[in-house]
């Protein structure tokens, strides 16, 4: 066919094709105009940023929860002289840019609510905001925060000083009552999108002051600590576990839970410290604490086994065999169906009961105290006879005046078991928990007391990041 | 479905033959006399029927002797000659005069949008492969054919799984973005051809994908043309930055219809392991111990025996025991022809490969039709076309090593299931059975691919032509993972490798696809004069379109209900994402050439670019280049043993410009909510907005020098490039809510060397030996990497124990790549370190070791890492020889790359298991050469070993392989410089006399040994692997690898 077509014809026709075809695409400039990212959304709604920065802070409490549980030794690595059991330095990058992605949506979210008068959108950003920042700070001290989130035109954010960021912190945090207490928000919170309350107001201004109750006590070596005002905080904040900050949607399980099951699998983690079984099961205290049978299972010689930091598994089995503790599926914390607990009723009995002990209000103290512990009893759903007995035990009921700030963290160490305020509170207590010891094979000569800058910011930040301190160097409100 | 398409197509060529007008054979016996241009007879020409395969060379005399038909043309070459054809029609008889080459003006050279120019016109190199050179070793990967044929080109085998991918560099990195491509564009006849390697799919990029170029089929292949400087490839633009590859395709000729089959068939095997050490067995302080996982610090296989009868005679070696033997075959049928109107050429392959690697395979199928059809003399319309079906089951090679390392040797790791199909663990807390995962945990590709251009040729006058080719290169790409669940029997062991999240081993099927389509449509104008009898010019307009789209869709599904039903319906969790991404590029250039005499050449080229990855007003932007050629021997009196000489000169700019949407701001869907919940969050690139066109300035002179009759053969080159203001996504603070950022940022330079040289030391009736050697050295600079940011990018990095971590960084003031691990601190003095000497990123290895009290080195703090190795080789050669005795040919082929260092993790858990050979030594005492804190030299008697030594009556903890040895990158970052046998390849043409019938014209057999033996200091798997995948920048890492091949290959070659 095509040779019967005369050359010149074809030519012709050609020629006319391929100039229209160079025309086109000449004139027509939207031809090139395609350079805009289409998976990229450039307007999300506040409820969808919602969404994603209340399930990114109730995964980072346990991402922080788990990057310090070998510290506060509920956990201990079933390898002998793992990194995190004696206090190397490990690269804590991830964890560390997870708080600041978390942050960074926060940030987002409460400029297009503030302009938009979306004040509980704004509080509820500022408080997680609050949050975060609190975990960084507590972990490395210093930290970017007043150029971070690319608030300011820069790639390499300054450090702000420990005390700048526990003002700050302060700051977002009653901006964030404020917010949450308006009357005038332009836009509801979709119960939805919010994982963390439910759209809730009301339990997050409860939160927002228990934040606050935790933020004023954190300083109780300062002597600028003052006591009433964390009661004062207090008093608007959790009434019953009901109120509790917590967080439990999940693609696939509780991270917890994950951990737990991986261990059945042979993918070995989450095996409890010798420190925190022993401290539960009548071995440190000389009392069995029923929630030791709801926290772990019994190992298959019927008993209650921890594994020592830094010593890994005792043997003389196999790793494999169930003859020590692990995180259980069964723990009302960590089954598969569990939220993650970013702040209870219970803790913050305990904050109540500590503060007002300092405080010099002992009745409030002990009233507080022993809340405290029948709060995590339910918490672990451990039978209210089981609770009653033991909180009848004469080294538990000291009475009001027995009471000191020794029994108040002991508790408290159980109620914030896997949550990273047992660090802050470690610290604080000076690890002065009973038959607390220094991990076996530690490359410090005392207990951990802050995290080693991270790997990314060592490389991507070179010009802002401080000093490396010595892991057992204190944090600004460590020591007096 | 893609059976049925294949037939289609396969009945379509058939159909095609058919219609052709058949051949006349009319067989009569050519004589003749080949003589030089001073009618001396040339000895040794080789005379060949063209496309029939019959051949013979002249005597002493120049005379010859060959049986051919009427209709056939006669092929008349020897090296420095230039080849003739010519068509015998009805004579008998044919004498023939043969120029040397260098004094031909027809020699004729392949350059950008297929354009030919003589070869001594041009001011830039142009290296040319052939198709003999290209298979003559049998690689089924363009790329890999490539290896060791061409100078300033480093190709990188990323390892031995059946089809996998190969790194292709020329003239080294261009950019300093670990993220974009540094591989050449692909030109297959005058179309844009995609080389990307895809790693779309969970754990794809590790698991040896593809790179594209692997759907052509080198035997369709007749030249391929190396463009590598800016002035060669400037009307490509900013698409040929990295340098650019035209691959010429076989077409027909006029004649019979001729039918070639070629069918090959090889075994292949590892061609080198890491060595283990075989004495002592299960167990930790050497005390045998069953239950625990060590792998191997129990006692002597021995002693273990004494203690466990079932223990066996020997460890296993699990490594040999993991690979198998692999094999391939090849059959490809092509048949080409013609008419003078219409020529044609069309082929059928087909590839498989069974891997060593238990449970890999790749399987090809490839289609080829090319036509051309002769509408007028002044009018020729073509078609090339080629389809092909690639793709196979991937085996995860990282996974499959890293479990083997984990492996107790008294265990026999080939025992890996029971009777019902689930896990075999010798005793509870055995490592995971890697032959198990890889039986269980699969990763599939299947590509369908077409590939095809229409171009139009007209020219209306001797001055004045027009072509215009309309080009598309499409695929989709489908790609499943498939993971058994768990089924819950008693006993049965959970594989964690085979779940998501949430599900431990209860299995996943997950689906990944991806629709690639570009056009590319180019229209150009040539337009020439001879104004002067001394003084001609031509010039080229033209306008280059390229337009891509793809659009990948991903569906994770996890969590089987039925354990072995890999349906999406099936699983209990859903992950979805979607992506597209568009780009479209014109090019609008003009090339001008101008001639003087014939022996002065002068070529300029100005190209505007217009993008859609740059917004305006920066997506528009102009570069020039300039070239001269200057051929010297036409010119002035050279001396008689020089036939020929040429210098060439070029200068050209190329602006570049950014990766698709690395301008653009916005926030992408948050992945870590389930089904139901939408979210979204920050992308983590930080787009920018005002991105400008980057820049590349190169100079590049070059001298070619043939001697002695063209028998001697030298081709050399220096350059030099300068890139400016680099377009980089860069690693930023994560503080600012992002992890990249595009930034204008950055200058780096390469400079190098090429050369060639060619021989033919030996050339008569019988013998002929013809060698080629190429060398090239690239010195990559990265000037500074500047901005408000550090100084150095973070490319990629490996795990190793004890931070041992290696991570490949770009630092400013060193080549690109440079691999950072931690060391024994080294000994200073006060006053140096007081100085800060000590500080030095550098690793001063002059300096005696830094000894503790306990007389052990002492491992620096893991954050205070230095610099141990640059990851590109400093120069890199291949030798290829060619001798013809008769009618037996030998091809031999040596390459290798020098000055490069790897990191070898495989090593690393090898020693940190006490299963590397050297090992061995681990309870001898040594004093440790170097000095203690004070300055004395260091006399302590230490133990190896672990726990309690009575000698010096000590605890020695893990031991030193535990708690020194694996924590020092020093002992891993290995010089990984290698020298190759990259093959050896005979071949014997089958004598005609033995086909009885004519049914049969020619016939050869060969056997080809590919990567025979390889020379190296590298102590792992064969250095050339590489764990990254070959899109990959990251280069440093060679630790565990799919094993390179060792490969025997019988071929036979069959004409009708």
């Amino acid at each position: 066919m095509i040779m019967n077509i005369t050359a010149k014809k074809l030519t012709k026709s050609i020629a006319a094709g391929l100039l229209s075809s160079v025309l086109v695409f000449q004139g027509c400039g939207d031809y090139f105009d395609v350079g805009n990212n289409p998976n990229l959304v450039t307007e999300p709604s506040l409820n969808s940023l919602m969404a994603s920065v209340t399930h990114r802070a109730g995964m980072n409490a346990y991402r922080y929860g788990n990057a310090v549980a070998n510290y506060v030794q509920y956990i201990a690595s079933p390898s002998q002289g793992s990194s995190s059991d004696i206090y190397e330095i490990t690269n804590l990058s991830t964890t560390w840019s997870q708080a600041y992605y978390g942050m960074s949506d926060a940030h987002d979210m409460i400029v297009g609510a503030e302009e938009s008068g979306a004040d509980l959108h704004a509080g509820i950003g500022k408080l997680l905001t609050a949050y975060q920042l609190s975990l960084v700070a507590d972990s490395w001290g210093t930290a970017p925060y007043t150029e971070a989130f690319n608030k300011v035109e820069t790639f390499s954010p300054v450090y702000d000083s420990p005390e700048q960021l526990y003002a700050s912190i302060g700051q977002l945090i009653d901006e964030a009552i404020a917010a949450l207490n308006s009357t005038d928000a332009t836009m509801p919170l979709d119960p939805a999108l919010d994982v963390i309350h439910g759209g809730d107001v009301g339990a997050w201004i409860k939160t927002a002051y228990g934040l606050k109750a935790r933020h004023l006590n954190k300083i109780s070596k300062k002597s600028s600590y003052d006591p009433q005002a964390v009661l004062t905080a207090l008093d608007n904040a959790y009434m019953s576990a009901n109120d509790d900050m917590t967080m439990g949607v999940f693609s696939g399980n509780n991270p917890w839970a994950q951990i737990a099951l991986d261990n059945l699998g042979a993918l070995l983690g989450g095996w409890l410290s010798t420190n925190l079984v022993n401290h539960l099961n009548g071995e440190t205290y000389g009392v069995i604490d029923p929630r030791v049978g709801k926290i772990t299972d019994l190992t298959v010689n019927n008993d209650y086994v921890g594994t020592p930091n830094g010593g890994g598994n005792q043997g003389p089995l196999a790793n494999t065999v169930h003859d020590q503790c692990y995180i259980s599926t069964n723990c009302p914390l960590t089954s598969e169906v569990s939220p993650i607990y970013i702040m209870t009723y219970a803790e913050l009995k305990f904050v109540e009961a500590e503060a007002a002990l300092r405080a010099g209000l002992r009745s409030r103290a002990y009233v507080a105290y022993l809340a405290g512990i029948q709060a995590t009893m339910n918490l672990l759903e451990v039978a209210s006879g089981d609770a009653q007995n033991y909180i009848e035990e004469p080294s538990v009921s000291v009475g009001e005046l027995g009471l000191t700030l020794n029994h108040i963290f002991k508790e408290k160490y159980v109620a914030t078991y896997l949550n990273f305020e047992a660090w802050n509170d470690a610290r604080r207590h000076d690890y002065g928990y009973q038959g607390f010891q220094m991990p076996e094979g530690a490359v410090l000569p005392t207990f951990i007391r802050r995290i080693a800058i991270p790997a990314t910011e060592i490389v991507n930040n070179s010009a802002n990041i401080p000093e490396q301190e010595s892991l057992d160097t204190p944090l600004w409100w460590d020591m007096p | 479905m893609r059976g049925i398409e294949l037939k289609k197509l396969g009945g379509l060529m058939m159909a095609l033959l058919w219609l052709l007008p058949a051949g006349y054979a009319q067989e009569r016996t050519i004589n003749g006399r080949v003589t030089d241009q001073q009618g001396q007879p040339l000895e040794g020409v080789t005379v060949t029927v063209q496309n029939e395969g019959g051949q013979t060379v002249s005597d002493d005399n120049g005379s010859y002797r060959i049986t051919a038909s009427k209709g056939n043309v006669l092929v008349f070459s020897l090296i420095g000659m230039a080849s003739q054809e010519i068509a015998i029609g009805d004579r008998t008889t044919i004498d023939i005069t043969l120029i040397a080459a260098s004094e031909t003006l027809d020699e004729v050279a392949v350059t950008a949008f297929g354009i030919k120019r003589e070869e001594r016109s041009l001011g830039y190199t142009a290296q040319a492969v052939t198709a003999e050179q290209l298979t003559v070793n049998q690689q089924p990967n363009v790329v890999n054919a490539l290896q060791g044929k061409a100078a300033g080109i480093q190709i990188r085998n990323t390892g031995g799984a059946p089809g996998q991918g190969a790194k292709i560099q020329i003239r080294g990195i261009n950019s300093l973005d670990p993220d974009r491509d540094n591989s050449p564009l692909f030109v297959i006849d005058g179309v844009i051809m995609d080389n990307s390697t895809s790693t779309q799919g969970e754990s794809a990029s590790i698991r040896g994908m593809s790179n594209r170029a692997v759907d052509i089929n080198p035997n369709d292949i007749e030249s391929m043309n190396i463009l590598r400087g800016g002035a060669a490839t400037a009307l490509y633009g900013l698409r040929g930055s990295n340098g650019v590859v035209v691959i010429t395709t076989k077409q027909g000729n006029a004649g019979d219809i001729r039918i070639n089959y070629q069918g090959a068939v090889g075994i292949d095997e590892v061609n080198k392991f890491p060595k283990l050490q075989d004495v002592y067995t299960q167990g930790w302080n050497n005390i045998y111990d069953t239950n625990e996982f060590w792998p191997a610090f129990g006692p002597t296989v021995e002693e273990a025996r004494a203690i466990d009868p079932t223990h066996p005679a020997r460890l296993y070696n699990y490594l040999e025991d993991a690979y198998e033997t692999g094999y391939q075959f090849k059959n490809t049928l092509s048949a080409s022809g013609g008419s003078d109107r219409i020529t044609f050429y069309s082929s059928l392959s087909q590839f498989k490969q069974q891997g060593i690697m238990p449970f890999t395979d790749f399987k090809n199928i490839q289609a080829r039709l090319n036509t051309k059809v002769n509408v007028s003399d002044k009018f020729t319309i073509s078609t090339n076309m080629n389809v092909a079906n690639s793709g196979g089951d991937r085996g995860n090679a990282g996974r499959y090593n890293e479990q083997l390392a984990y492996w107790v040797p008294r265990w026999d790791v080939t025992h890996y299931q029971k009777e019902d199909g689930t896990m075999y663990m010798g005793f509870p807390g055995l490592s995971t059975n890697p032959i198990y995962v890889a039986k269980t945990n699969r990763f599939f590709d299947d590509v369908l691919r077409f590939i095809g251009n229409a171009s139009l040729n007209y020219n209306p006058y001797e001055w004045l032509g027009f072509t215009y080719t309309f080009g598309v290169d499409t695929y989709r790409d489908n790609r499943q993972g498939t993971a058994l669940g768990f089924r819950g029997l008693e006993d049965e062991i959970i594989v964690e490798d085979n779940g998501g999240e949430g599900a431990t081993g209860r299995g996943f099927y997950n689906v990944y696809d991806t629709k690639y389509r570009t056009f590319n449509s180019t229209f150009l104008v040539n337009l020439s004069h001879q104004f002067t009898t001394d003084f001609g010019g031509s010039l080229r307009l033209g306008n280059e379109l390229y337009d891509r789209s793809i659009y990948r869709s991903a569906t994770e599904g996890w969590d089987l209900s039925v354990w072995n039903w890999f349906n999406l319906g099936n699983a209990n969790q859903l992950d979805v994402a979607t992506s597209r991404e568009e780009y479209r590029l014109m090019g609008t250039f003009a090339d001008l050439t101008l001639n003087f005499k014939d022996y002065l050449y002068l070529n300029a080229t100005l190209r505007n670019d217009i993008t859609s990855s740059l917004l305006k007003p920066n997506n528009s932007f102009y570069y020039p280049s300039a070239s001269i050629s200057y051929v010297m021997s036409d010119h002035l009196q050279l001396p008689a043993a020089i036939s020929h000489a040429r210098l060439r000169l070029s200068y050209a700019q190329i602006g570049k410009d950014a990766l698709p949407y690395a301008t653009s701001l916005g926030y992408t869907s948050y992945s870590a909510l389930p089904t139901g919940i939408t979210g979204f969050t920050r992308g983590a690139l930080l787009g920018n907005p005002d991105l400008r066109p980057e820049f590349t300035n190169t100079f590049e002179a070059g001298l070619v020098l043939n001697m002695f009759d063209s028998r001697l053969r030298f081709d050399g080159n220096y350059y030099r490039s300068d890139s400016r203001d680099q377009i980089l996504s860069a690693p930023i603070s994560t503080t600012t809510g992002f992890s990249t950022a595009s930034i204008n940022v950055g200058d780096m330079r390469n400079a190098g060397i090429e050369i060639t040289l060619g021989g033919t030391p030996v050339r008569n009736a019988n013998f002929t030996w013809d060698t080629e050697f190429n060398f090239s050295a690239n010195r990559n600079k990265v000037l500074s990497i500047s901005g408000d940011r550090t100084d150095q990018i973070p490319v990629a990095s490996e795990f190793g124990y004890l931070s041992s971590t290696v991570e490949m960084r770009v630092i400013p003031g060193k080549s690109y790549g440079t691999l950072y691990g931690r060391t024994y601190r080294r000994y200073y003095t006060a006053e140096e370190i007081a100085a800060g000497v000590d500080k030095s990123l550098e690793l001063d290895e002059g300096r005696p070791l830094l000894i503790g009290d306990n007389g052990f080195p002492i491992l620096a703090p893991a954050a205070d890492v230095k610099q141990l190795g640059s990851v590109f080789p400093k120069w890199i050669g291949g030798w290829y020889n060619n001798f013809r005795y008769k009618d037996l040919t030998v091809s031999m082929l040596i390459d290798g790359q020098f000055g490069q260092s790897y990191y070898n993790q495989m090593d690393n858990f090898l020693a940190a298991f006490g299963m590397a050979e050297y090992t061995l030594n681990r309870n001898d005492h040594i004093v440790f050469e170097g000095v203690l804190a004070d300055g004395s030299p260091n006399t302590q008697q230490v133990w190896l070993g672990q726990g309690y030594d009575e000698v010096t009556d000590r605890n020695y903890g893990n031991g030193y392989y535990r708690d020194y040895y694996r924590g020092n990158s020093e002992f891993f970052v290995q010089k990984a410089s290698w020298v190759k046998l990259r093959s050896v390849s005979v071949n014997y043409k089958l004598p005609s006399s033995w086909f009885g019938t004519r049914f049969i014209k020619n016939a050869s057999v060969g056997l080809t040994g590919n990567n025979l033996l390889v020379i190296t200091d590298y102590n792992g798997y064969d250095p050339e692997n590489s764990t990254t995948n070959s899109s990959s920048n990251a280069e440093g890492f060679a630790g565990m690898t799919y094993p390179a091949l060792r490969s025997y290959l019988f071929t036979l070659n069959v004409g009708f």
